[in-house]
């Protein structure tokens, strides 16, 4: 039946020896597709039928090109020929017809229609088939169709919009023309140092701050004995530190504010997760590992602003703590305080789970051995524990970072005199109307939270951000020294009381009259919640899990290629997840915005932009988990149903699903509670019917709907609580069954 | 491969959006109670439902502008005349004239020189939080409020996006003329706490004691103190500027006979008494025959100043405040 190609003996088809190309189905639905269903739209609506629209009646060149590259594929793929040839013709027949099609759509920038969107997705499939059955690429159909579709995903909807932003900075009225990003940049609003309206001299200080750090760090140098050179590096690298720290202290603008409030929230962020996760693994008291469960799920659960808009209440100018126990008026969270504050209090615990991954895959083992050997406590955490963390910890750090950057509820609620990238986006594109300086801002943000990337794998040495995982391992755990314990006991003690102060001064809130002067009882807001903010409140959780499961179904697919198959193009599918995992919120809702407002992509104002928005946010999350699941699966497994001639698609769903059910339920549950509380990459995109949750909610606290927002807050906030507690424990809990009995 | 090929047909067809019926999209921008008071009444009225997101008047020029080639609203509501005077001169707004035409107010038609329909007026006042300003004295004019004593305690709406705010800079500019008008500005800027995007939310911000100062609306603190929050509304002595807030159809609107209808009905008496009754929202209605609330800012009452709507309105002028506001003013570190 084999019959062994002599052409080609390098190379060996998949699927040898088929009598027909299983493209033959895709190549029939797309001749059906192009025939029945109309190729472009008149304007939003989908499912109009337009006669004038069919891809015939349009009568364009290109797309009888389509036309016969569907035409060809499916004759072809009937035919007995040479399965790899076969394969090679397909290759060649399929890419016209796609080729064809996608160049018309550029060319005529007509929106395109529910045809064109099946026609060419039936073509994408012949493509896949046929890379495959050619054996370009190592697969069976499934695999190659997947990573051609996941491909043509990253492309489309992460780095294309993106490239639509750079393209907007650079290019404007249709030339190129770098006036608008030197105007951004050198504008007050972005960055300036000399004030001649304030009492200080602000770059004398700068100066003397360079000075300072280079004597100093030189003079260490010196003492350390180094060598001429060496000391002169440092004494260069200390001034210019030093000059950063001037300019950050007393620089104006959103570009040294936002680096101030990241050079104060990354690094108190990190330590405050280590420290946690710490007592977390290694507590004598028990009950605190619980506690840190809860604290761990509460950014993910609340909207990122709500917190902020909570501590005006406790700090601010008539703070209950503030005014009510310490009679001050003052202003200081109105600012780069309050707004880091606030950030600390979101990111902790995101950093805390990155580090609970990296503390609990320590190996016991190697500290029993350094304490067997006389170490104590405080040797083995300086000498084993420490070094063993870092990458860890640089993991965390960057990840606050990048949250620090990004975040644009916080300040536009406590920015007070001071502006920040994000917001300034923001503002750019919705009040002054400006895209190009939207974008300019986009690509300072984008510089400088790709940098970081940059920077950290040139310090770690590379590995994979997707393929980073904690395995937990046993043995007996050394305690942390018991001063420590107490005095991180005591961190967190204050940090909970902190913390249950804010959200139970949200629900106060949501009942009382007039949140912050009548404190009469009420439930008018939780009516005013239900007649506005209900409606909305659905519409949002459909969006989320319409969202959720394309992002869990493709964050689960590129797991499985990334970590499980070598292939041409990987290391571009892992680029592009880690791009829409780093890519600042609103820098990616603007990028829509940009891609997805006219031409073909006619996307805006409607539901799809704003699923794809989310699903594409969301699907790192679910790489992420999924990875972590695959790690602990052992490969054998699936080679051996490999072997027993199941086919991928058979494998992934009899042999890995059911293994990772539980991974794959957590990672959906997590998907939608991220999409329900997502705010900067979504808050370009609602429109009239497509309003959501959290930007309604940012809309109200805008407008000083307080207690209303205190009770939409309230609502999400117990709402996802209960998704994650309850629903996420009763799938675990049957999916735990349903494991057992198949297996 | 063929399950797979039927799932994929079905994902994308899961994807796709409901095509619309005929509805309007409104871009409101005044009061949130009274936009959410509009949809209800106006579908009871004519059974055409109604979809609305309230947007800052500035903000919503900007989002008009951005979506000329694809219009996704209608018609927008409310907010300060100015930029609905602009939409109307960049052509990405329609002039519509009503069957009720004749029965608006013909100062407010006059004054704007009939480029756009007139749906209110409202000026601009000081609502302050006697109580959060202590000890100090009450201010009484524009001039006091560059005091230092008053530092930190003033807030007023972002000018680049609350078309309150840049009422209140053409305000200055007209009574104190160029030079002293931006000094005056630069001198309030060293005082202020926070620019809210929000026209109406510096009143809040002032009920709650976080500063003392509000610049905003008048009729806007009328509502918050209505709400219970312990303000006084006033007037500064040299005169205030007033707005006169408009209703604009959007050019090539995707539901145009659903907006002519929302727009006939709007500038009825009945529609138009909704803002007191439920909509918190006290500015004096454009129809001579709206009864006006009880609560509504007497401008017989008011230092009125003779404001130049041709002038102020005018999008070059206007680019060129703003631009210096932010390039001037807002930069100062304060």
């Amino acid at each position: 039946m084999a019959v062994t190609t002599p052409t080609t003996p390098s190379r060996t088809g998949n699927g040898m020896g088929l009598r027909f190309s299983g493209a033959w189905l895709p190549a029939l639905v797309a001749i059906v597709t192009y025939l029945t269903l109309p190729f472009g739209r008149p304007g939003r609506p989908f499912l109009t039928i337009e006669p004038d629209l069919y891809a015939l009646a349009l009568g364009a060149p290109l797309l009888w090109i389509v036309l016969l590259g569907a035409v060809a594929s499916f004759v072809v793929s009937l035919l007995r020929l040479n399965t790899a040839v076969r394969g090679d013709v397909l290759i060649a027949t399929g890419t016209v017809g796609l080729g064809a099609g996608v160049l018309w759509f550029i060319l005529s920038a007509t929106p395109f229609g529910i045809g064109a969107l099946l026609t060419l997705a039936a073509l994408a499939l012949v493509l896949g088939h046929a890379l495959s059955e050619s054996g370009r690429i190592q697969g069976d159909a499934f695999i190659a169709t997947s990573i051609l579709v996941v491909s043509l995903f990253v492309i489309l909807f992460i780095i294309y919009p993106l490239f639509t932003v750079l393209r907007a900075a650079v290019i404007i009225d249709g030339s190129f023309d770098l006036s608008q990003l030197r105007r951004t940049l050198t504008h007050p609003l972005f960055f300036f140092l000399d004030n001649p309206r304030s009492q200080i001299d602000e770059i004398g200080l700068t100066l003397r701050w360079g000075m300072v750090v280079a004597v100093l760090t030189g003079a260490w140098a010196v003492f350390r004995r180094r060598s001429v050179p060496v000391v002169a590096l440092r004494l260069v690298l200390g001034g210019i530190a030093g000059l950063i720290i001037g300019v950050l202290l007393y620089g104006r603008g959103a570009l040294p504010t936002s680096l101030l409030t990241v050079a104060i929230v990354a690094p108190t962020c990190t330590l405050l997760g280590l420290a946690f996760a710490l007592l977390g693994q290694r507590a004598r008291f028990k009950p605190i590992r619980r506690s840190l469960d809860v604290i761990s799920v509460l950014p993910i659960i609340t909207p990122p602003f709500i917190l902020a808009f909570a501590m005006i209440f406790l700090l601010g100018r008539r703070g209950i703590v503030t005014h009510g126990l310490f009679d001050m008026s003052t202003n200081w969270i109105y600012g780069i305080p309050g707004v880091a504050i606030a950030q600390i209090l979101a990111f902790t615990p995101i950093a805390y789970l990155l580090l609970r991954g990296s503390i609990s895959s320590l190996n016991p083992a190697l500290e029993e051995a350094a304490q067997t050997l006389g170490a104590g406590p405080w040797t083995t955490m300086r000498t084993i524990t420490w070094p063993l963390v870092r990458p860890g910890l640089a993991a965390a750090f960057l990840l606050s970072m990048i949250e620090s950057l990004a975040d644009f509820g916080n300040p536009i609620i406590l920015g007070g005199d001071r502006n920040y990238l994000a917001t300034e986006v923001y503002l750019s594109l919705t009040g002054r109307f400006n895209p190009n300086e939207a974008a300019a801002y986009g690509v300072v943000l984008l510089a400088l939270v790709l940098g970081a990337f940059f920077i950290q794998r040139l310090w770690l040495g590379g590995g994979s951000f997707v393929t980073v995982t904690g395995k937990p391992s046993s043995g007996a755990l050394a305690p942390i020294p018991r001063v420590l314990e107490i005095g991180l006991t005591l961190v967190l003690f204050v940090w909970t009381v902190f913390v249950a102060a804010l959200y139970i001064s949200i629900v106060v809130g949501s009942f009382a009259q007039l949140w912050g002067v009548n404190y009469t009882f009420t439930t008018r807001h939780y009516e005013d919640f239900m007649r506005a903010g209900w409606p909305v409140f659905l519409y949002t959780a459909r969006v989320a899990a319409i969202s959720a499961v394309p992002a869990m179904l493709l964050g689960f697919l590129v797991a499985y290629l990334v970590s499980r198959h070598r292939f041409f193009g990987r290391r571009f599918v892992e680029f592009g997840s880690l791009l829409s995992f780093a890519t600042p919120g609103t820098v990616m809702g603007v990028a829509y915005i940009f891609a997805f407002n006219t031409g073909p992509w006619l996307l805006t104002a409607s539901a799809t932009i704003i699923i794809l928005a989310l699903v594409f946010r969301n699907m790192p999350v679910a790489i992420r988990a999924a990875v972590a699941g695959l790690a602990q699966i052992d490969p054998s497994l699936e080679e051996a149903s490999t072997m027993l001639r199941a086919r991928s698609l058979t494998t992934l769903r009899r042999v890995l699903f059911p293994l990772l059910v539980n991974t794959l339920v957590t990672g959906l549950i997590f998907a939608f509670v991220s999409a329900m509380t997502a705010v900067s990459q979504v808050i370009f995109l609602v429109s009239p019917g497509n309003q959501l949750a959290t930007v309604l909610l940012l809309g109200w606290v805008e407008q000083g709907q307080l207690g209303r927002a205190a009770a939409m807050g309230t609502i999400l906030i117990v709402s996802m609580l209960f998704t994650i507690l309850v629903v996420l424990g009763l799938a675990q809990r049957i999916s735990a069954r349903v494991v057992r009995v198949e297996g | 491969m063929k399950r797979l090929t039927l799932v994929l047909v079905a994902a994308a067809a899961l994807f796709l959006s409901h095509a619309q019926a005929q509805r309007v999209n409104l871009l409101c921008s005044p009061d949130l109670a009274w936009c959410e008071a509009l949809g209800p009444a106006f579908t009871e009225a004519t059974g055409i439902p109604l979809e609305f997101i309230r947007v800052s008047s500035q903000d919503a020029l900007a989002r008009i502008r951005a979506e000329s080639a694809n219009p996704v609203f209608d018609v927008w509501f409310g907010g300060t005349g100015d930029p609905h005077l602009i939409a109307m001169r960049d052509g990405v707004a329609e002039m519509y004239i009503p069957s009720t035409w004749d029965d608006i107010i013909p100062e407010l038609k006059s004054v704007i020189n009939e480029e756009y329909i007139p749906l209110y007026a409202g000026a601009i006042g000081f609502v302050i939080n006697e109580e959060a300003l202590g000890d100090l004295p009450l201010p009484r004019s524009w001039r006091d409020l560059t005091d230092p004593m008053y530092r930190g305690l003033i807030a007023m709406p972002d000018p680049t996006s609350s078309g309150t705010a840049y009422t209140t800079l053409a305000t200055l500019l007209q009574v104190f003329g160029e030079e002293d008008g931006w000094e005056l500005v630069e001198g309030i800027h060293m005082n202020v706490a926070q620019y809210t995007s929000s026209g109406s939310a510096p009143g809040q911000l002032a009920g709650r004691g976080e500063v003392a100062i509000a610049i905003q609306f008048m009729h806007d603190g009328v509502k918050f103190a209505a709400q219970g929050f312990p303000l006084t509304v006033f007037a500064p002595e040299e005169g205030v500027g007033y707005e006169i807030g408009g209703i604009s159809l959007i050019a090539n609107a995707p539901n145009r006979d659903a907006a002519i209808a929302f727009i006939e009905w709007a500038l009825t008496p009945e529609a138009q008494a909704i803002a007191g009754e439920l909509g918190d929202s006290y500015q004096i209605q454009s129809n001579m025959n709206t009864v006006q609330h009880p609560l509504a800012p007497n401008f017989d009452e008011i230092n009125l100043i003779e404001y130049d709507f041709d002038r102020w309105g005018d999008p070059a002028v206007r680019d060129q405040v703003l631009t210096r506001w932010l390039n001037d003013v807002f930069a100062i570190p304060r």
